[in-house]
């Protein structure tokens, strides 16, 4: 027994080596052409693991095929993207085997996969430079300066806001009216606030769902969050910014009462879209689907799109197009990955599940500017969140402890806003207990 | 079964099978066939275990002494420190701490609710099939549609069960902020799925009780309940350690239901409802990203299974001996002629 | 484990008098004696909460969406679009649902009777024959229940990797054609409900041990091995995570190919449930072929002894 799992462990060991090598091959070939080693028509199959609906279309692929007639394209969906990360995860650190050429990945997994960017392929390209705004390409590149992903789909965030309830407060209901009574172009946290609370005085409904959900939005716009550049914990009892916009949102949702206190995602959340519980939310391109999913028949015609977003814009979610350094094809998978992600094909994916498109070109097509969403009154959704891509400067850097710290911070929302069981600073001083437990 | 017509009263040979006395190649056979046999007919799960089971083991055991991470792999070999960290974090006691009040309120009502459940079935009931099939309904119930409705039941404020308290008077109760309601939501989602489970496991014990033993105490006035107590439970006793000991490893190892318990499946803000085996896989796979420490909590939990089952196991075996209730002479001559069948180990 | 025995019985003071007062009560607390209302009271509502999911599921499966956000229960009754949401399902170009079907039936049936007769030949052989190691053994195989099945996923891919099974039915297949559970299960069973005499008289006939298990052991054990069999058919067919891991959606078993239709930001609960329905449906029609056979079992079993 003893000597088949060292046999086994060997294996592993053996087939990691075998990808570390795999990799410098492909790195060593230089950043340029893909066609290197590999005879270009040898008939191959290529295979993409996609979760959610990234809108590839068996006809899309084929198209693929049309160009490249050695090469077959498969898709293997997953369907929803925790099962993709668990099967991402498993893969990779079982040694590679079973992985396909092109696995795609979400925003949120970025910050594991690139702790092991040599696992994926470096896939800095001259030819596909300037194809997408610079914060997109900032998140997938890990810290020695490789680009582990081609970005898909981007969520610009924008305001959606209830026009009824907005007439019952007195309070504008065009959609052009209301950006500007959040900030216009100048919106600030304070004046979405400020509207908030005069909101709240007419009604006595709240102005948002959740902290929480605040909280992702205004973090977001941070630079160095809880690390710094060079990846250092920034000891988070010190950490001045993130205390004060805790606080900052916080005060919002408890003192001024704006927080309808509904953890998102959760019951009670969703169940609140068919009652007056909240007037506005931070608003991602693709959250128009559950809203309209959770609002049901009868919210149709009640909800809008501001063309705002406080404090600049935001970015919530999105997802990359990697090619794992393991594959028998990378140099053709790479090939496939920028051509899947060019702007031509993801207006395509667009059109066919409605994913907004990261590329600046994809942004400008007519196709997306033209697109309305009859649930939100007939709002030019294309329109606005180009707009709303466009305003998107920062991309908060997220090194390997982000999400650990994060869920300290996020945990004490939770507690203090949705729980009730924590006032602001008892909640906070739990937060650095959480982190301090860390030890990082 | 062999109770047709009493047996004679055999004493109880040391070992089941003695070879006849004959002489020759078909005794060595028949030695051979008593001696290589029973490990024979063992060896089919020692096998599939080597295969499949032991390498799991043991690299979990390698991985808990070394730095790891799930996507990085091995790092350098830190001996008992991941041990050490896990026992220096507060959430590895929360979580030892909800396991066992999960257990606790799912175990105990499921088993005694179970074998009522059991005791009911096992009667001459009309349909008896659809009866035996319809307690194990919830065991089918695809785990979407059980979120979907126990979500609906139990939320804090749009929740049914929160409606129906406040319809009677009563405040509602906080099922995702307080401990117990948690634990005890959790539980029920538990014993929704598992109670007619073990019902079926303990009917189709009570199934193979000789009916003489009833007929028997019955002729000594025995009502249902004493039946059920001085005959049943002491003959399905070796079922009941099999419950009690698969309900404690079970439910020590509970990961499911408070992973879906809500959205976000870390255990609550407070960590509440944060289990162990979901503590592990935070560690694992979560946000903690540290392979090590999770194979460290895993061999962790291992242990005090094994301890708690022992536990239960010593716990049981006095109770259905030591309490052994008292018997009527017809029941003990039933028993006789029962026992006698059986080999006394 | 030996200690797992008959319990020993002592009789109670006053046994003699109570048995010549009662004795003409005997048909009265009989075991043929229907039982009173109270018992059919009781498991009715046992099974009313069992078959409240899946009236919800059909309920659910009959809406659209928009009457799921409107109203949580937004008809009493499954009505004619539960069938066209059914084909929706069976004709989803997302997977292809026969395919899907045949795996799982493939891996459910072979898993099950493998189990079946794996087990009992084990439980028989802790159970009744004597060896040494026994105690020790049995223990083990107990104890490997205990070990967290979370982490076991990276090692076993490995091994499955290793066997060049990835993507195959075989890598669902193999790791469960036996489990603790079942050797556990038919020990204990097999411990009380199979009498020693039988094997003996099996054994002075000069029958070798395997068809000593054969002919007396297996179907001594038919009710339990009717339970174990269902639940680990049940078991197979609903299992989602490990094959979620390595099998892939060109080869799927059936949970995996109908959780693709929960592929999308917002989830159309309506189409969902009627494909969890039609998962769910089989094993019902399962149920009512195993629940007479368990009734069957234990009547075989009664004659024979």
């Amino acid at each position: 027994m003893r000597t088949t799992s060292r046999k086994f462990i060997a294996a592993t060991a053996g087939a990691a080596s075998i990808a570390l090598l795999a990799t410098a091959c492909s790195t060593g070939g230089g950043g340029g052409n893909a066609e290197e080693t590999t005879d270009p028509n040898a008939k191959i199959t290529l295979t993409v693991a996609t979760f959610n609906d990234f809108g590839y279309t068996d006809e899309l692929l084929a198209e693929y095929t049309k160009l490249h007639p050695n090469i077959t394209v498969k898709q293997t969906k997953a369907a929803k993207s925790d099962d993709a990360r668990q099967n991402l995860t498993t893969k990779i650190a079982a040694g590679g085997a079973g992985l396909a050429d092109i696995e795609a990945i979400e925003n949120d997994w970025l910050v594991e996969l690139l702790q092991v960017s040599d696992k994926f392929l470096d896939l800095k390209d001259p030819a596909v430079d300037g194809r997408w705004p610079d914060w997109k390409n900032a998140a997938a590149t890990s810290t020695d300066g490789r680009l582990i992903g081609y970005g898909t789909d981007i969520g610009p965030e924008g305001i959606c806001y209830r026009t009824d309830l907005f007439e019952k407060a007195g309070l504008p209901t065009d959609r052009a009216e209301v950006a500007e009574l959040i900030g216009g172009d100048s919106a600030t946290w304070d004046s979405y606030f400020d509207a908030g609370k005069k909101f709240v005085d007419e009604t006595g409904i709240a102005w948002f769902d959740s902290a929480g959900a605040l909280w992702q939005g205004m973090v977001n716009q941070v630079e160095y969050p809880y690390e710094n550049e060079d990846g250092s914990v920034k000891p988070l009892a010190d950490n001045t910014e993130i205390h004060d916009l805790y606080n900052k949102v916080l005060e919002a949702s408890v003192d001024d009462k704006l927080s309808a206190g509904l953890a998102q995602w959760e019951q009670d959340w969703t169940a609140a879209f068919t009652q007056d519980k909240f007037a506005t939310m931070l608003c991602p391109a693709w959250m128009t689907g559950p809203i309209k999913q959770n609002a049901g028949d009868a919210g149709q015609g009640k909800w809008d799109v501001a063309d705002v977003f406080p404090g600049g814009g935001g970015n919530w979610g999105g997802s990359w197009l990697t090619v794992p350094a393991s594959g028998k094809n990378t140099a053709a998978a790479k090939e496939l990955a920028a051509w899947l992600t060019a702007p031509e094909q993801q207006i395509k994916a667009f059109e066919n599940a409605g994913t907004f498109p990261s590329q600046i070109e994809a942004q400008k097509s007519q196709t997306l500017l033209d697109s309305k969403n009859e649930y939100f009154n007939d709002a030019p959704v294309g329109q606005i969140f180009s707009n709303r891509a466009a305003a998107i400067t920062v991309s908060s850097f997220r090194g390997p402890n982000y999400f650990k710290i994060g869920q300290t911070i996020t945990d004490a929302l939770r507690r203090v806003d949705v729980d009730k069981s924590q006032d602001a600073a008892a909640g906070w001083d739990q937060a650095v207990k959480d982190f301090n437990a860390l030890g990082l | 079964m062999s109770l047709k017509s009493p047996a004679p009263p055999a004493p109880a040979p040391e070992a089941p099978y003695r070879a006849p006395r004959r002489v020759g190649f078909s005794q060595t056979l028949s030695r051979w066939d008593v001696k290589v046999s029973p490990y024979l007919y063992i060896s089919p799960f020692f096998i599939l275990f080597a295969v499949t089971g032991l390498f799991p083991l043991v690299y979990t055991a390698v991985v808990s002494l070394h730095q790891w991470t799930l996507l990085g792999g091995q790092g350098d070999f830190v001996g008992f420190q991941n041990y050490i960290d896990v026992f220096n974090q507060p959430n590895f006691w929360k979580s030892l701490r909800n396991t066992f009040s999960i257990f606790l309120f799912s175990s105990v009502p499921q088993v005694v609710v179970a074998i009522a459940i059991a005791a009911l079935l096992d009667q001459n009931l009309r349909a008896r099939t659809f009866w035996r099939m319809g307690v194990l309904l919830p065991y089918v119930v695809a785990p979407v549609a059980v979120g979907l409705i126990f979500g609906r039941l139990f939320a804090d404020q749009s929740g049914l069960i929160n409606a129906w308290l406040g319809a009677i008077g009563i405040d509602p109760v906080k099922w995702h902020v307080d401990v117990i309601p948690s634990h005890i939501a959790i539980a029920s989602m538990v014993n929704f799925r598992w109670t007619g489970y073990n019902a079926l496991i303990f009917l189709a014990a009570m199934q193979a009780v000789p009916r003489e033993l009833y007929e028997a105490a019955i002729i000594d006035g025995a009502g249902r309940m004493r039946q059920f107590f001085s005959v049943t439970v002491p003959q399905i006793r070796s079922t009941i350690i099999f419950i009690i000991i698969t309900s404690t490893i079970g439910g020590l190892q509970i990961f499911d239901e408070p992973r879906v318990y809500d959205e976000y499946g870390t255990g609550g803000a407070d960590k509440q409802w944060l289990t162990t085996t979901l503590y592990l896989y935070d560690l694992g796979w979560g946000t903690q990203a540290n392979f090590g420490r999770a194979a460290a909590v895993a061999w962790l939990l291992f242990i005090v299974i094994i301890a708690i089952g022992l536990v239960n196991f010593a716990i049981t075996r006095r109770i259905s001996s030591g309490d052994a209730p008292k018997m009527t002479r017809n029941q003990r001559r039933a028993y006789a002629r029962a026992n006698a069948a059986r080999r006394n180990r | 484990m030996s200690s797992i025995g008959v319990t020993q019985q002592t009789a109670g003071k006053g046994a003699a008098r109570a048995a010549s007062k009662k004795r003409n009560r005997k048909l009265v607390g009989g075991y043929d004696r229907r039982p009173r209302w109270v018992t059919y009271a009781i498991l009715a509502l046992a099974v009313v909460i069992g078959i409240l999911p899946l009236y919800y599921t059909l309920i659910i499966g009959s809406s659209t969406p928009g009457e799921i956000a409107a109203n949580p229960l937004p008809q009493l009754f499954p009505d004619a679009s539960l069938f066209a949401n059914f084909s929706a399902v069976i004709n989803s170009t997302a997977f292809s649902f026969w395919k899907a079907f045949g795996n799982s039936v493939i891996i459910a049936v072979v898993t099950s009777l493998s189990i079946v007769l794996f087990s009992t030949l084990a439980g028989f052989s802790f159970a009744k024959l004597r060896f040494r190691g026994r105690g020790p053994l049995l223990l083990f195989v107990i104890a490997t229940m205990a070990v967290p099945t979370q982490l076991g996923v990276v090692p076993l891919y490995i091994v499955m990797s290793q066997l060049n099974w990835i993507g195959q039915l075989q890598a669902v297949i193999v790791p469960g054609l036996i489990t603790a559970f079942g050797v556990f299960w038919m020990t204990q069973y097999l411990e009380s409900a199979l009498p020693y005499e039988l094997i003996e008289a099996a054994r002075v006939d000069g029958a070798s041990l395997f068809r000593t298990f054969w002919s007396i052991a297996l179907p001594a054990a038919r009710p339990a091995a009717v339970m174990l069999a269902l639940f680990s058919f049940v078991q197979q067919w609903t299992n989602f995570f490990w094959p979620s891991i390595v099998l892939n959606q060109n080869n799927p078993t059936l949970p995996l190919a109908v959780r693709l239709l929960q592929a999308n930001y917002f989830v159309d609960y309506t189409l969902v449930l009627a494909g969890v329905f039609l998962v769910t449906l089989p094993l019902l029609i399962l149920f009512i072929f195993a629940g007479r056979q368990l009734v069957a079992g234990i009547m075989s079993g009664a004659v024979k002894g």
